[in-house]
C-alpha cells in the first residue's frame, strides 16, 4: 500500500529559539555550543555556515573560521520547552506521530489525501506551527521515512517539498550519497574510494557487492538508495537508558573532585529516575584517560531509584575501572535496563525518616529547581 | 550381610530421604544412600553435607550387622517398578556387591564403601533441647517459609528464624520486603535461645512432617540442629549470623484499619494485577470509608484497570502502593475469611492479620513494605 509519511524538522532549532528570546541575534552568525576549550558546536545559524562552520566541529576551529560569530552557551531546558510546544501542536492534529529527536517529527498521514490532500494538510500544519511557536520549520512529504527525511533536507531552510511515488527515484538519484541518513564519514569514504558519489550510482551496485563490502549495513543502505524503507512511524518509544558525562576543561587526577562529580551525577540522574517513575537495574561507569583510552564497567543491581544505593555501586565500579595513574579527560554515569515503577521499600534498609527525606528533597527540587537541595559531599 | 524387606515400605522411606540429595553434588559418595544394618533394623541415611535425613525400617529378618552405600537414583528407580513383594538384599562385605533378589529375578549393583560417607556432626553438651507436637513445627514452617529471601548476599535472611523463650516459640521469615511472624504460646523452653533454619531443611520438614500430635524433639547448638520425629532424624547445619531486629521494624502506631473479605480482596488483586507493569507489579490501593479501589496501569502498553471492593475502613483516606505479587502471596498464606490490614502512611509497612485467631495458641502477623508512589 502506498503510504504518506511527513518528516518535520525545525530549522536550526537551537538558533531559532535563541533568536526568539533575543531578537538582536536575528541576521547575525550565531554558534551554539560549549564555550570551553574543549567545547563543540551543537548548532549554528545559516550565516555562520557560510564561513564553513558546521555542527560537531570543535569550538576552537569554529572561532577561527568565523571570529565575528556570537557564541551562545545554550539552554537545554528552554529548547525542551519549545520542542514540547511543537509536539503539542502536532499531537493535536496528526493521527500518528513519532518524535524522533528534539527537533524532528515523523507523521504517518496515510489516507488523508482522500479528505484533505496530504500536501495541503501538511502545509497548513506547518503554518500553524510557525504561527503558534514562532519557529521556522520545514517538511518533506513522501512514501517512507528515508525519502521524507532527505526531502526535508532539500526543502531547508523554511520550505516544503513533496516527492510522490513516481518521483522518488528521479529525486534521489542526482543527490550526493552524503545526504543519505545512515551514511557517515567512514561509509562515505569507503564508497567514494569505490567511485560512488551519487545515490543513483549507489542504487545500481549489485546487492551482493554491497553486502560483501559493508556487511549487513550494506543491505540497508542499498535498499534506501532505491527508495525502499519499510520502517514504521512508531508513536512511542521506550526510554532505554539515561546517562550523563562530563569532559573536563583540563584533565583531572584529583580523586576527591572525581568522587564529588560522580556523586552529583548520580544525584541528578536519580532525581530524574524518581521524577519519571523509573527504576534502574544496571549501572555503568565510563572513563576516558587523557590519551583517549576509554573504559567502562557495569553492574546489575536490584531495581532501585535511591541515590545512596546507586552511589555505592558507582564508587565501587569507578575503583574497578580506574586502574592507571593517568589523568582523566572524561567521566560518565549511565543507568540502563529501566522499567516503569516506583521503589519497593526495604524493611531494614529504609527507615521511614530516610524515605521522608527523599520525598521532601524531591518536592523542594520540583518547586525550586534541581539545585535547591544537594548533598554537601557533592558540592 | 543380608535382609528381607517389603518393596513398597522401602520405597516409601527412600523417597522421603532422597529429597535431601541434591542434583549436583561435590562428593560422588553423596549420590548414595547409606544402609546400616543392626539386628532387625535398617537405618537409611541421605545427605548433602549441610542437611542429613535419617530414617529407620523395621525388618522381618536380617543376618549379620554391617553397612554399605548404594546408588540412590538407581535404587529408587528400580523399586518404583516393582509391584509390592518381599525383596532380599544380599550384600558381600568384601566385594561390596549388592544383589537384590525379587520373586522372579536378581538385580546386582556395586556398592560404595560406607566409611566414605560423611560423618554426622556432633552436637555440644550444652545444646538446647525442647519437645512439642508435630503440628506446631509444621504450621510454623509452612506459614513462614514463603517469605524467606533467596538473596545470597544476606545469608541470614535466607532461613527461618526460630526463637524460643519461656513464654512462646516464634517463627520469623523475611526478605526485607515482606515479613511473617508466627507465634505459638503452647510451646516454651526454660531458657531463651534461637537459631536460623536454612530453607532446604525447612521445606523438607514442610513436606514430611505430619499435622498431628505426634512428638517432635528439637536439639540445637550454635552450629547444628537435630530434629527427631516419627522415625525420622533430620540433622542440619544452621545459618550462622545474627538475625536482624525484626520487632523494631514492625510499626506500632497504625491509626488506619482496613477490614476486608480475604477472598474478595485476593481475587480482585489477581485480576487487576494482570494490568500492572510486569516488571514492577505496582498496584495501588485507595481507601475511603467503605470502599477500597484497587488499580494498576502499564504506561508502556497503555493498559489500565481498576476495581472496587467492599470493605470497612477506619481512618483517614489513604493511597498506598504495593507489589501485587507479594500482597497476593501474603493473602494466600492467611486462612481466615476476613483479614485486617493496619496502616499508618504510604511509606510505612502495612500489617496484615487474621480477624480472629484460628486457635488461641497462635498469633500470625504478616507485614509488607509498600512501593513509593509520588504525590
Amino acid at each position: 500500500m502506498k503510504r504518506s509519511i511527513v518528516h518535520f524538522d525545525l530549522d536550526t532549532f537551537f538558533v531559532s529559539v535563541e533568536r526568539l528570546l533575543n531578537s538582536s541575534l536575528i541576521g547575525k552568525p550565531i554558534i551554539i555550543g560549549g564555550t570551553s576549550d574543549r567545547g563543540v558546536v551543537s548548532s549554528c545559524s545559516y550565516e555562520a555556515r557560510k564561513f564553513g562552520v558546521s555542527s560537531a566541529m570543535p569550538m576552537k576551529m569554529a572561532n577561527y573560521l568565523c571570529p565575528e560569530a556570537i557564541v551562545v552557551r545554550g539552554d537545554m531546558d528552554q529548547y525542551t520547552k519549545y520542542s514540547d510546544m511543537v509536539s503539542d501542536v502536532i499531537a493535536e492534529s496528526a493521527p500518528l506521530y513519532e518524535k524522533a529527536s528534539i527537533d524532528e517529527h515523523y507523521l504517518d498521514i496515510t489516507g488523508m489525501d482522500r479528505f484533505f490532500g496530504c500536501y495541503k494538510w501538511s502545509k497548513e500544519l506547518r503554518e500553524q506551527i510557525i504561527s503558534e511557536t514562532g519557529l521556522p520549520i520545514s517538511f518533506g512529504l513522501s512514501v517512507n521515512k528515508t525519502v521524507s527525511k532527505i526531502a526535508t533536507g532539500e526543502a531547508k531552510p523554511n520550505g516544503a517539498i513533496e516527492v510522490d511515488n513516481t518521483h522518488v527515484k528521479p529525486f534521489l538519484h542526482p543527490l550526493s550519497i552524503k545526504k543519505m541518513p545512515g551514511i557517515g564519514d567512514k561509509t562515505y569514504r569507503s564508497l567514494r574510494t569505490m567511485g560512488v558519489d551519487t545515490i543513483g550510482t549507489l542504487s545500481t551496485i549489485p546487492l551482493e557487492v554491497m553486502m560483501r563490502v559493508m556487511g549487513k549495513n550494506g543491505n540497508e543502505i542499498w535498499k534506501k538508495s532505491n527508495g525502499i524503507d519499510l520502517t514504521l512511524v512508531k508513536p512511542y518509544s521506550k526510554r532505554k537508558s539515561m546517562s550523563t558525562e562530563r569532559t573536563f576543561d583540563k584533565d583531572v587526577i584529583d580523586m576527591q573532585q572525581l568522587n564529588r562529580l560522580l556523586i552529583s551525577m548520580v544525584e541528578k540522574l536519580g532525581y530524574d529516575l524518581r521524577n519519571k517513575q523509573r527504576l534502574t537495574s544496571c549501572v555503568t561507569v565510563k572513563i576516558r584517560y587523557s590519551n583517549f583510552d576509554t573504559h567502562t564497567q557495569q553492574k546489575r543491581i536490584s531495581y532501585t531509584s535511591f541515590d545512596h544505593h546507586i552511589i555505592e555501586v558507582v564508587q565501587e565500579l569507578f575503583k574497578k575501572v580506574y586502574t592507571r595513574r593517568m589523568r582523566l579527560r572524561l567521566i560518565g554515569v549511565k543507568f540502563s535496563h529501566l522499567i516503569q515503577g516506583t521503589q519497593q521499600l526495604d524493611l531494614f534498609d529504609n527507615t521511614p525518616q530516610m524515605v521522608d527525606l527523599y520525598q521532601a528533597c524531591d518536592r523542594m527540587r520540583n518547586r525550586y529547581g534541581y539545585d535547591a537541595v544537594r548533598r554537601s559531599i557533592a558540592m | 550381610m543380608n535382609f528381607i524387606v517389603s518393596s513398597s515400605t522401602l520405597l516409601n522411606h527412600l523417597q522421603a530421604v532422597s529429597r535431601v540429595i541434591s542434583s549436583k553434588n561435590t562428593l560422588p559418595i553423596l549420590d548414595n544412600f547409606l544402609f546400616q544394618l543392626a539386628e532387625k533394623e535398617l537405618t537409611i541415611t541421605a545427605s548433602d553435607l549441610e542437611t542429613t535425613l535419617i530414617t529407620k525400617v523395621e525388618l522381618e529378618s536380617a543376618t549379620e550387622a554391617g553397612e554399605v552405600a548404594v546408588d540412590a537414583k538407581r535404587l529408587t528407580t528400580i523399586l518404583r517398578e516393582f509391584p509390592e513383594q518381599p525383596l532380599t538384599f544380599n550384600i558381600d562385605k568384601d566385594s561390596l556387591s549388592v544383589d537384590i533378589v525379587s520373586e522372579n529375578g536378581k538385580f546386582s549393583v556395586v556398592g560404595q564403601n560406607a566409611d566414605d560417607f560423611p560423618k554426622l556432626p556432633e552436637i555440644k553438651d550444652n545444646a538446647t533441647s525442647v519437645s512439642f507436637t508435630s503440628e506446631i513445627l509444621n504450621a510454623g514452617v509452612s506459614k513462614t517459609l514463603f517469605a524467606a529471601s533467596d538473596d545470597e548476599l544476606r545469608p541470614v535472611m535466607t532461613g527461618i528464624y526460630i526463637e524460643l523463650s519461656p513464654d512462646n516459640m516464634t517463627f520469623v521469615a523475611s526478605d526485607a520486603h515482606k515479613l511473617v511472624r508466627y507465634k505459638r504460646t503452647d510451646v516454651s523452653s526454660e531458657n531463651s535461645a534461637s537459631f536460623i533454619l536454612p530453607q532446604k531443611p525447612a521445606s523438607l520438614l514442610k513436606n514430611i512432617l505430619q499435622k498431628d500430635d505426634s512428638a517432635v524433639n528439637l536439639q540445637f547448638d550454635e552450629k547444628n540442629a537435630i530434629i527427631e520425629f516419627n522415625g525420622y532424624k533430620l540433622v542440619c547445619r544452621l545459618v550462622e549470623g545474627n538475625y536482624p531486629n525484626y520487632e523494631a521494624v514492625i510499626p506500632k502506631d497504625n491509626p488506619n484499619k482496613l477490614t476486608i473479605d480475604r477472598l474478595d480482596f485476593y481475587n480482585s488483586l489477581r485480576r487487576v494485577s494482570v494490568f500492572s507493569n510486569q516488571a514492577s507489579n505496582l498496584i495501588k490501593l485507595s481507601m475511603t470509608a467503605n470502599q477500597l479501589t484497587v488499580s494498576a496501569q502499564d504506561i508502556d502498553f497503555s493498559i489500565s484497570a481498576h476495581e472496587r471492593v467492599k470493605c470497612q475502613f477506619e481512618g483517614d483516606e489513604l493511597e498506598i502502593g504495593f507489589k501485587s505479587l507479594f500482597l497476593i502471596e501474603i493473602l494466600a498464606n492467611l486462612s481466615t475469611a476476613d483479614v485486617v490490614m493496619n496502616l499508618s502512611d504510604p511509606t510505612r509497612a502495612g500489617i496484615l492479620v487474621p480477624i480472629e485467631k484460628e486457635s488461641e495458641n497462635e498469633d500470625v502477623l504478616m507485614l509488607l513494605m509498600p512501593m513509593m508512589i509520588n504525590g
